[in-house]
């Protein structure tokens, strides 16, 4: 039985973990609920806004400036992408989308091999977050501190976007029902357009902020893809409140699980989420059926 | 002349002899033709026929230790290019002419994406398709097992590597595999005593294994030579594969209250995680050491955090100083690919070599007789990139100097690629753990 | 007969010259054992997504579950015979798949693909750690053994390649029989539309639980065959990639086909070895071939075997449609003499003594909302029986109720005096009670026969027989029933005409086949004449009328004169209670029901 510090610790280290996992589930759930597309490239966005974070504090070694051009950066590849492939998919069959986003994942992940190489690349700690703080029971890297108040702030000001603003509308009325969007005129596609834009900018910002803690390489999007699929089918398709619940859900079960066993931490995950689907198959906040 | 009706009779009595000629390094360039008598062996004698072989060679080029997959290649890629020119660097290495014994190699890389099964998938189709005489190449030691029993199968020698695992040749050792890697009992048998003499006696160990066969290797080897020394394991943090997060596991680890972390991660796991660590100030309370230093660790890790770490190594590049073979090896590298090869690179090039050298010693490459060879290679060492080693002929382990090192700081360094200091060159003999004790037990010949 | 086997003639002919010419194009024996492997566990797989069109993403679990268990068996020395070894780790993963398919079978959509990907990542895991004492952990199981053919060692090579073949077209005969059974007549229902599939009485979950373990254990051989031709078992037969893989290569192949998965892994395979060995490409094979990929996801909708079905398809069609005289107004609509079916008897027997349907206080709430409230009537044996109200009196939630469809909050339906309240939609079709639907619920890409078989097939079977070899059609009392339905609606000219090509007259009296070919003592039809054209209107109340000799039936109708004209008995629904209930002439007369509804009608019905 692990010490009572420890299973502290532990607890709170799920809670940082998860705040990540939420963003990182974010994106994707906002495009899966909107354009019901399930959006197998996104750990190599993942991993795009990583590198793109890499390239500019390279450049520049502004972290600040890293993440503002990063953020356009992705924004560009989430409007390219979206016209100029995911676009041809919105009538063709789930299978059909899941497969032109796996192949867009590869494809993305091997270019970046061939331009920047196999190796690994470091992002620095931005200065205002080196070191380590003592939490009481508990030391914590600085960096991973401010994250979650980062982090917060990030899912807080996506919550205004989806709730507070006419975009935001149009996104959550597409969940319930993108026929009923079309026939009251509201300009779907370029809704769409913009969904799947926020979305790849949501996925790429996580990995810019991920960054500096991990080591940047070409397939470091792959894990996190499988989580942030776990993560919103704990918290139900398509749900942004369950992407979030689910992220910090998640956080813990790796977390906790860890203290006893990091070994078993990912078999934990699964059958957390096998259990769940089978008592309550629409996740934590989704409706089943609808996607 | 040996009657071909009578080879299959004949064959057991010609082995013998063979095997004694091949320990007397008598063997005469005629009796290869003589050999070509016998019953055709996997490959042999169809890969041979014409006036060249092929080598199938396969590596991670994509996915994870893709990097590391890459320099292999560029080491094996030298050696063949090297040997088919037969220029000064092949004399010296004492091969004789052009290619191998006057055939030039072909060779096909094919991207193992680190699984075992698409190693298998390729190289068979380098066997049955290109009748490969040799194969080779890895960077996992569940690849080496599963390639170590197609070579035993289709009968095709194998030159295993890199391959880190005690099982290559342990309990899943064949008589078609080589390995020239330190086992892990023999990097951590290597490295125990130094590291007990730098920090003294009884320390506790916190351990980040990383949840596959060579992980559970070097933890059970490194925990067991450094008991007698009086280290404890105070935390055996176990992770499971393509782990990217390590907060969880190193909390356990700042927690356990060791003086010691030892990281078992490889590749860009070990980059990770060493990273991830330094957040976490476990280098504040504790001193890292990593019993296998993969290729590129120091470079991307960088020498501010790696400084202080020991470790051991298959080799490192500032071995040119001490054996010529080194020297020629990194001058010609640097020149084909513009920057300084790592011990991947050195696995490709010295297994190519010892296998060329095996197959002109043996003259023929018929399987048996260059297994034979390597097999009798005690009695006369190969002389190579870390000067005189041989092969044993109970696990077909190579008996080689295991170099342990300790990193710079960075204002030691005197140049950009000079990240280690190398402590000790300890001997072969020394090191390798007794014949019998991982459970070695060669398949048959044919 | 003999164009239904030449699929498998041409099979036997690939796997002929397979050897004899692929190697000309570089393929090795074992890379052609590889892709039989990959065909296999894609038989099983396009039964499941193709014909059940369930996406499954956790093959893997199986294919690794039945190799493993398979080489365990052997290196462990439990069993000396390879073949038993394969059987019974076969027989292992369709238990695994018998107990994940209990929980997945249920889920929908990208759930049923999540659950799986989840039961796939776990078993993967599961192999890596906990049980790495059995599965060798990631370095897997190496020194499988070959198998034996009495004294003859099956070696890697030829002569497994032949192995493999064999194994192969066995699998693929199998799989063509199950696909053309009536068991799988009703897995292509369910692909169609799987609501209709329950109603008509096939119980759905049964086959897709049925056609999941048929999946596992398509997977679970391949995975043994896998560690044998090989000699080797690789942890990485867990891995998502291999489920993956094996949902690429059979998208590529053509989704629906069986030959799909088989022709997508020989592109597949033959591309990433090929890609490989041109000179200088090195790691760059996998973006090329990512982008090829990325390219024939984009260009083919179908898959390389699907589109040329499709075009063949639609040559075969527009030559259909032009020998098939175009609807001749009411003649060809006109009911013959005799409704009567030939079926066997549905489980609950007509009686002439019991009201056929009596509803007892039917209740409804949805929330706050009383959608039905305590409504009570009987239908009589043999009568017409017409519901009728105005927009939201509740007249479909109540047609809901009588199926079961949606279960009441309170209150009772009794069909010949057994209560069939409670059963669902599937059982009340098995006792008799048949329902065609306001909106058309129809298989679309199946043809006008194959619809109306689906039904008769439901009556004949019950509500779920593993019957894999026999043909679908080749149930003699079924196609007689079929006959007999599509007579009845006029429908016998488009017999063989796929139902999406049909105008929506016929589609309309197709849904009251469908319901008919169930053989019903009691057939409930939700305005039978919605939409269709005055002409149409006319005939199909002659339909109507026709079939009412023979059943009983109870009608949602806003055609007035039409219910007036059909009905010996009507039921009046307003704001979800019981109005009125007589005679047509005593609602004629019923004060309250000229108030509250008939006076209204003219004003604002459209109909």
């Amino acid at each position: 039985m692990p010490s009572a510090p420890l299973l502290l610790s532990q607890a709170f280290n799920g809670l940082a973990l998860g705040t990540l996992l939420a963003l990182v589930a974010s994106g994707l759930t906002i495009i899966l609920g909107t354009l019901g597309v399930l959006n197998f490239a996104h750990g190599a966005l993942f991993m795009l806004g990583a590198y793109a974070m890499y390239v500019v504090t390279a450049q520049t070694g502004s972290y600040f400036l890293g993440i503002l051009v990063g953020a356009v950066f992705m924004l560009v590849v989430g409007v390219v992408l979206e016209r100029g492939l995911v676009r041809l998919f919105y009538g063709r069959p789930h299978e059909d989308q899941i497969l032109v986003t796996f192949g867009a994942g590869i494809v993305i992940v091997e270019a970046v091999r061939a331009i920047f190489g196999a190796n690994t690349q470091s992002v620095p700690t931005p200065s205002w977050g080196q070191g380590i703080v003592q939490l009481g029971f508990l030391f914590y890297p600085t960096y991973r501190l401010e994250l979650i108040g980062i982090v917060a702030a990030l899912l807080f000001a996506l919550y205004l976007i989806l709730y507070r603003t006419s975009i935001g509308l149009v996104v959550r009325a597409g969940i319930e029902d993108a026929r009923m969007v079309g026939i009251l005129g509201i300009n779907v596609r370029r809704a769409f357009l913009l969904v799947f834009a926020i979305g790849v900018v949501a996925a790429g910002v996580s990995g810019m902020l991920y960054a500096p803690i991990v080591s940047v390489e070409p397939d470091m999007g792959s894990s996190f893809l499988v989580e942030a699929f776990v993560v919103i089918v704990i918290g139900g398709l398509g749900s942004y409140p369950g992407a979030v619940l689910g992220g910090l859900i998640a956080g813990e079960i790796i977390s906790i699980t860890s203290a006893f066993n990091a070994a078993y931490s990912e078999v934990m995950l699964y059958a957390v989420m096998a259990l769940l689907l089978v008592l309550r198959p629409q996740g934590l906040f989704g409706s089943e059926g609808r996607v | 002349m040996i009657n071909r009706s009578d080879a299959a009779g004949l064959r057991r009595r010609q082995l013998l002899q063979l095997g004694a000629g091949a320990a007397g390094g008598l063997m005469l360039p005629g009796l290869g033709t003589a050999l070509a008598a016998e019953a055709p062996l996997g490959t042999w004698p169809a890969g041979t026929t014409g006036d060249s072989v092929f080598v199938g060679v396969t590596s991670p080029l994509t996915g994870a230790y893709s990097a590391d997959g890459k320099d292999h290649v560029l080491g094996y890629e030298l050696a063949f290019a090297e040997i088919n020119e037969g220029g000064a660097n092949a004399q010296a290495w004492g091969l004789k002419g052009k290619g191998v014994l006057g055939k030039m190699i072909r060779h096909g890389i094919a991207d193992s994406e680190l699984k075992a099964n698409v190693a298998v998938q390729a190289q068979t189709q380098f066997i049955q398709r290109d009748k490969a005489i040799m194969i080779t190449g890895c960077v996992s030691s569940a690849t080496a097992v599963a390639l170590e029993e197609l070579a035993q199968r289709d009968h095709v020698l194998n030159m295993v590597g890199a391959s880190g695992a005690n099982a290559t040749t342990g309990h899943d050792c064949q008589r078609y595999g080589f390995r020239s890697q330190p086992s892990a009992y023999m990097a951590c048998k290597a490295l125990a005593p130094v590291v007990a003499q730098h920090y003294g006696r009884g320390k506790k160990v916190a351990y980040l294994v990383p949840d596959y066969n060579y992980g559970h290797s070097v933890f059970n080897a490194f925990s067991e030579f450094t008991k007698p020394y009086g280290w404890t394991t105070a935390a055996q943090v176990v992770i499971p594969l393509s782990a990217s997060d390590y907060s969880s596991a190193l909390l356990n680890i700042a927690n356990s209250g060791a003086d010691v972390f030892v990281n078992i991660e490889f590749a860009a796991q070990a980059v990770n995680s060493t990273k991830q660590a330094a957040q976490f100030g476990i280098f504040k309370k504790m001193q890292m050491i990593v019993p296998n230093i993969s290729s590129f660790q120091a470079q991307e890790t960088g020498a501010q955090l790696m400084q202080g770490v020991f470790g051991t190594m298959d080799w490192y590049w500032t071995l040119e100083d001490r054996f010529p073979l080194s020297k020629n090896f990194v001058t010609a590298f640097r020149a084909r690919n513009h920057y300084i090869p790592n011990w991947g690179a050195h696995i490709g090039y010295l297994q190519t070599y010892l296998w060329a050298l095996a197959v002109e010693r043996a003259g023929t490459f018929y399987p048996p007789a260059v297994i034979k060879t390597l097999e009798a290679s005690k009695a006369n060492p190969f002389n190579s990139t870390l000067g005189k080693v041989w092969y044993r002929a109970e696990d077909h382990q190579l008996v080689r100097p295991v170099p342990v090192v300790v990193a710079k700081a960075p204002k030691a360094m005197k140049s950009k690629d000079d990240y280690f200091d190398i402590v000790d060159m300890v001997p072969g003999e020394q090191a390798i753990s007794p014949p019998a004790l991982l459970g070695c037990k060669l398949g048959p010949y044919v | 007969m003999r164009a239904r086997f030449w699929p498998e003639a041409a099979m036997v002919a690939v796997l002929l010259l397979a050897p004899l010419v692929l190697p000309r194009l570089g393929f090795s024996y074992d890379l052609l054992q590889r892709i039989l492997d990959w065909g296999l566990i894609g038989l099983g797989f396009d039964l499941l997504f193709g014909a059940t069109g369930l996406l499954s993403f956790g093959q893997a679990a199986f294919f690794g579950t039945g190799g493993f268990v398979a080489a365990y068996l052997l290196l462990h020395h439990v069993l000396s015979s390879v073949w038993l070894a394969l059987a019974l780790g076969t027989l292992a993963a369709g238990l695994f798949g018998l107990a994940v398919g209990w929980l997945a079978v249920r889920r929908i959509g990208i759930y049923f693909a999540m659950i799986t990907l989840a039961f796939g990542q776990m078993a993967y895991f599961l192999e890596n750690s906990p049980l790495a004492a059995y599965t060798g952990g990631e370095n897997g199981l190496p020194g499988v053994p070959v198998p034996m053919l009495g004294s003859y060692k099956i070696a890697a090579g030829m002569p497994m390649y032949w192995a493999l073949a064999v194994i192969f077209l066995a699998g693929f005969v199998l799989a063509r029989r199950i696909l053309h059974s009536p068991f799988g007549a009703v897995l292509r229902a369910i692909k169609g539309n799987t609501a209709r599939t329950g109603m008509t009485g096939h119980s759905v979950p049964a086959y897709k639980l049925a056609v999941f373990v048929i999946a596992a254990l398509y997977a679970g051989l391949a995975g043994g065959l896998l560690g044998v031709f090989q000699s080797y078992m690789p942890p990485e037969a867990f891995s998502l990639d291999t489920s993956g893989q094996l949902v690429v290569q059979t998208v590529i192949g053509g989704v629906g086909t069986l030959v799909g998965p088989l022709l997508g892994a020989t592109i597949w395979l033959w591309l990433r070895d090929n890609l490989q060995q041109v000179p200088h490409i090195g790691a760059l094979w996998k973006l090329i071939l990512g982008l090829i990929f990325v390219a024939l996801v984009v260009m083919l909708k179908r898959g390389i075997a699907g589109e040329i079905r499709w075009a063949f398809s639609r040559r075969r069609l527009a030559s259909a449609e032009a020998g098939v005289p175009e609807e001749a107004g009411e003649a060809a609509v006109m009911p013959p003499e005799a409704a009567a079916l030939p079926m066997q008897a549905p489980l609950v027997v007509a009686r002439a003594d019991a009201p056929a349907l009596r509803a007892i206080g039917l209740s409804k709430f949805y929330g706050g909302l009383h959608a039905v409230e305590g409504v009570s009537f009987d239908v009589r044996t043999g009568s017409i029986h017409a519901v009728i109200g105005p927009n939201g009196a509740g007249k479909s939630t109540l047609f809901k109720m009588l199926t079961d469809e949606v279960s009441p909050t309170s209150g009772d339906v009794l069909l010949f005096g057994q209560r069939v309240t409670g059963l669902g939609p599937t059982h009340t079709a098995q006792l008799g009670i048949g329902k065609s639907n306001q909106l058309n619920q129809l298989f679309l890409d199946l043809t006008v026969t194959e619809n109306l078989r689906i039904a008769a097939l439901a009556r004949a079977r019950g509500t779920f027989r593993a019957d894999l070899w026999r043909a679908a059609d080749s149930i003699a009392p079924v196609e007689r029933q079929v006959a007999a339905a599509m007579d009845t609606v006029g429908l016998t000219h488009r017999a063989d005409v796929p139902v999406h090509v049909l105008p929506y007259g016929e589609k309309r009296r197709l849904e009251i086949g469908i319901a008919l070919a169930i053989g019903p003592n009691v057939l409930l039809l939700d305005e039978p004449l919605a939409g269709m054209s005055p002409a149409e209107r006319v005939a199909t109340r002659a339909l109507v009328r026709e079939i009412g000799r023979t059943r009983t039936l109870v009608v949602v109708e806003h055609d007035m004169d039409a219910i007036f004209e059909l009905a010996e008995r009507i039921t009046v629904l307003y704001e979800g209670r019981l109005l009125a209930d007589g005679t047509p002439e005593e609602i004629q007369r019923n004060q309250a029901v000229q108030d509250a509804y008939l006076g209204g009608l003219h004003e604002h019905e459209p109909a």
